[in-house]
């Protein structure tokens, strides 16, 4: 019998655990998800909520208006709405992916993923109730969001007026504050007008997918970032020397080639870089030496520091939501390895991501949470906190981080750097093309990655032009105008 | 504890802090079904008179339910208050959700409370077991039976019968009793034939498709087992047994292994058969902490939301804090079911009042489990909440069985007082003396 009572304690034990899990879980999952739950195309009520509820205005860091609403009023007191967007026709195309549409062209923007705000889902009793006294309609919260509408629209105008790219421009461009984390231009290309009711037909190239977030590319050239990072924290490989042949066979076989940028077989032209350290060796984007590293210090390093670096991870940004980077775990021959470290392979990632590890790198290691929501504000006028900058975690330690900033200054100003076209006069730029191939592509698409070095100006931009070239002729001149405009203001 | 004639100044008192709490509990439900039919009227639906009934009838029930029937027996009242509030918040939201179920389901709690009174009184009195066991043991496997005869299918399940014109589903009412037959035999140490019995009875639940309730019959009798031998070994065994008997039927019926594929990921098929899942997370999110308000939210979207899913229908209406608020009241309910058990002298009574508690947690566990996603879903009802006369009166028996059990315990340490149900603080007798 005394056993039996210590039995049916333990048995109460373990029935109040399960509960505590069913609590615990549930917060957990409602914490993360909840958002995320709400905001999908599948919540039958939002939609019906949106019949009765006008849309809070969404204006941009500078209080330029983004999108309002056009209420029709009837005679029995029903009323509709109707989206109005900026003046500004660029202005409208550059930031629809970033905000999404009414009708839900564009997914996991702003428009759906924070209709919480939108449609006062997030007003409290006494908003709803000083709303009831001073408004017959309800109206949702008004958003001010992180992002410049006055650039994006440059950015926009200075895409479509470049002739050399390819036509209609396919790619995206991502700007943020690298201190903070606010996101100032969420771009994809080739976009759409909001405003005008354009059926899908007429447009090419997928204008509702939203590249910059949920676009996957093989980040080519840029990843050497990630790859220098791990190489310098191995003791085989941070102050060595190599040399760059032109050719490297990672396996030995001549079918598994690792050639330089413009080496062309027919031609019989090989780029050789010759004797060269880390550093100099990213400055040109050497790809024998970054193929070789990433061998030599082999695939679990460099896929520990790519994990550091966000990849394989599920991201759960507040305000952003952004696909997940892969690095492949599948077939992990040399030959494959030798194609990751420089950005090849099946490595995925978005223009977002790759964004935010430059930011940490500007930021001594340390990766902020991308933001796009500054303030919200209830149609009674109150103010909401939500929440300033977050780091998010620190990808590399701060030491490396500046060895690479020194390595990403010199690939910018270098005698002999690849993005020479994005450097600034009198200002400190520091950046990374990348030239990445794709099966059945003509050109390679063309990245490039950088920030301005500098607290008074402490701006990261990615640039990705699909199908382009290289980085070093396309994107990054595209990088240094953005870069004089920020710098100029 | 409590022999003691001083309970005549408390009585002249109106307003002990229980009954202030059960005037609170029933001005919630009023209120609630005055709002619902004002809400009625408003959307032009002729059932608001109903609801101006209900909210006179609820809070009558809950009187009754909580403050009449000890009067009657010597019950734990906690227990009653708890497991009243619970039965009239399912009638809340059903009557919500579909005004004719809410009436029927109204009935069906009053039936309850009957048969929970019942039960009580039959464990309080019976004093020879042996010859009830046998009755009850037949009773059982004829009972379970049926619906492989008789039975008609839901979701996937072929469980319940119709018997002259009145459905009902038998799995429901044998957790009662063959609880109290494995518990005896257990008690008098006869462990093959527990097993076997409950050998007989998950054959035939597998048979019927029944899979929830044979989960829940299982890790039931598996607890009573363990407890009674303490054998981890046994433990262990029947777990791995569980876990094989998973997977046979994860191969064999291929609605479980679509209900597998869709708790790994319901988004994947939102549209068709994820769709339960993520409507129901979708009604949590919507909800928030603080809930839409009743009758403002759109829970109707949601299949079964009157039956299997009523919990995302709380959350969704009155709020994920109120959700767990409920959760925590069934935690309190199994708690003290387990504190019955452990002040009874007898092995029986133990091990049948453990048993009780940890069917009415372990059912509360797996389907709200498998409404946030955190187990696959399996088709058993929510205890006391959701819609179904059975599943209601069966859950309320089990209270009365745990009833049961306490008065006799308290009968068997005060065997003299005539009414000795009080069960105060001692400091408060003592603050009446001074």
């Amino acid at each position: 019998m005394k056993q039996l009572r210590i039995n049916i304690r333990r048995a109460a034990f373990v029935l109040a655990g399960l509960f505590l899990v069913l609590i615990l879980y549930g917060g957990y999952a409602l914490g993360n998800y909840g958002s995320r739950w709400f905001s999908t195309n599948a919540n039958a009520y939002l939609r019906s909520v949106k019949n009765n509820v006008i849309p809070g205005d969404i204006l941009d860091r500078n209080g330029v208006l983004l999108a309002g609403s056009e209420v029709t009023v009837y005679q029995d007191g029903t009323f509709t709405w109707e989206r109005t967007y900026a003046e500004d026709e660029a202005v409208r195309r550059a930031n629809v992916h970033a905000l999404g549409d009414s009708q839900g062209k564009v997914s996991n923007a702003v428009e759906s993923f924070m209709a919480s705000y939108l449609y006062g889902f997030k007003q409290t009793v006494w908003d709803r109730l000083s709303g009831l006294m001073t408004h017959q309609m309800r109206k949702g919260d008004t958003l001010t969001l992180t992002l410049d509408a006055d650039l994006s629209g440059f950015i926009e105008r200075a895409v479509l007026a470049d002739k050399s790219l390819p036509d209609p421009v396919r790619g995206a461009v991502v700007v943020m504050n690298w201190q903070t984390g606010e996101v100032l231009c969420l771009m994809s290309f080739p976009s759409f007008d909001p405003a005008r009711d354009e059926s899908l037909t007429s447009l090419t190239g997928q204008p509702y997918f939203n590249r910059a977030t949920q676009g996957m590319y093989a980040p080519g050239s840029a990843f050497k970032i990630v790859t220098l990072s791990a190489a310098l924290r191995n003791a085989k490989l941070q102050n060595r020397s190599f040399t760059c042949g032109g050719v490297y066979l990672p396996d030995g076989s001549e079918a598994h080639r690792i050639v330089d940028y413009g080496t062309s077989t027919a031609e019989g032209t090989v780029v050789s870089h010759g004797q060269s350290d880390l550093l100099r060796a990213f400055s040109v984007s050497c790809n024998n030496i970054y193929a070789y590293a990433a061998v030599e210090m082999g695939d679990d390093a460099l896929r520990a520091e790519a994990m550091n670096f966000g990849f394989n991870e599920n991201f759960l940004f507040r305000d952003i939501v952004a696909e997940n980077s892969s690095y492949p775990d599948e077939d992990r021959s040399p030959w494959e390895v030798a194609l990751t470290g420089i950005g090849q392979s099946r490595l995925q990632m978005s223009p977002l991501h790759l964004c935010l590890i430059t930011s940490a790198i500007a930021n001594d290691g340390v990766m902020m949470e991308p933001r796009l929501l500054k303030q919200a504000v209830s149609s009674a006028g109150m103010p909401r906190l939500t929440g300033s900058g977050a780091s998010y975690r620190r990808v590399t330690d701060a030491d490396t981080a500046r060895t690479v900033r020194d390595a990403m200054l010199m690939a910018v100003s270098g005698s002999s750097g690849t993005g020479g076209a994005a450097a600034v006069s009198g200002w400190t730029i520091c950046g990374k093309t990348g030239s990445a191939e794709l099966d059945g592509q003509a050109n390679t698409n063309a990245w490039f990655t950088g920030f301005i070095a500098d607290a008074r100006a402490p701006y990261a931009v990615t640039v990705l032009l699909e199908d382009a070239g290289s980085g070093g002729a396309y994107a990054a001149p595209l990088a240094g105008k953005i870069f004089k405009r920020l710098t100029s203001r | 504890m409590s022999k003691q004639k001083k309970r005549q100044p408390d009585q002249k008192k109106l307003l002990t802090p229980a009954r202030q709490l059960i005037g609170l509990v029933m001005l919630f439900f009023f209120l609630g079904f005055l709002l619902l039919a004002a809400w009625m009227r408003t959307e032009g639906s002729g059932d608001w008179t109903k609801a101006l009934i209900l909210a006179g009838a609820v809070p009558a029930l809950v009187y009754v339910g909580v403050l009449g029937i000890p009067r009657l027996f010597p019950g734990d009242r906690l227990l009653l208050s708890l497991a009243n509030f619970l039965c009239a918040l399912g009638v809340l939201i059903l009557f919500r959700l579909n005004p004719y179920r809410g009436m029927r389901q109204t009935l069906a709690y009053f039936v309850g409370v009957v048969a929970m009174l019942l039960c009580a009184v039959f464990f309080r009195v019976i004093r020879k077991w042996k010859p009830w066991v046998i009755l009850l043991m037949i009773i059982s496997v004829v009972l379970l039976a049926l619906p492989l005869v008789y039975g008609t299918e839901i979701y996937g399940a072929q469980n319940w019968v119709t018997l002259f014109g009145f459905g009902f589903q038998p799995s429901e009412l044998v957790k009662i009793s063959l609880l109290v037959a494995v518990c005896w035999l257990l008690s008098e140490r006869k462990v093959i034939w527990a097993v076997g019995l409950t050998g007989v009875s998950l054959g035939l639940l597998m048979l019927q498709k029944d899979l929830g309730t044979a989960l829940l019959y299982y890790g039931t009798v598996l607890t009573a087992l363990w407890a009674s031998t303490g054998s981890t070994l046994l433990l262990l065994g029947g777990m791995a047994g569980a876990a094989g008997g998973a997977y046979v039927g994860y191969r064999m019926f291929a609605h479980v292994k679509k209900r597998v594929a869709v708790w790994q990921n319901p988004w994947a098929d939102r549209q068709d058969a994820g769709y339960q899942i993520v409507q129901g997370l979708i009604a949590i999110a919507n909800g928030g902490l603080w809930g839409l308000g009743l009758g403002l939210g759109n829970p109707k979207v949601i299949p079964a939301s009157e039956n299997d899913y009523i919990f995302t229908v709380i959350c969704h209406e009155f709020g994920v804090l109120f959700g767990i608020v409920v959760l925590l009241i069934y935690l309190a309910i199994v708690l003290r079911g387990i504190s019955i058990a452990r002040r009874t002298d007898s092995a029986f009574y133990a091990l049948l009042a453990l048993s009780c508690s940890v069917m009415l947690g372990l059912q509360t566990f797996v389907i709200v489990g498998g409404n946030i996603k955190l187990i696959p879903l399996t088709g058993v009802t929510l205890p006391f909440i959701s819609y179904g006369g059975t599943s209601l009166v069966s859950s309320l028996c089990l209270v009365g069985v745990l009833q049961g059990i306490s008065a006799r315990t308290q009968a068997d340490l005060h065997p003299a007082p005539r009414r000795p149900q009080s069960s105060r603080p001692a400091s408060r007798r003592k603050g009446g003396k001074k």
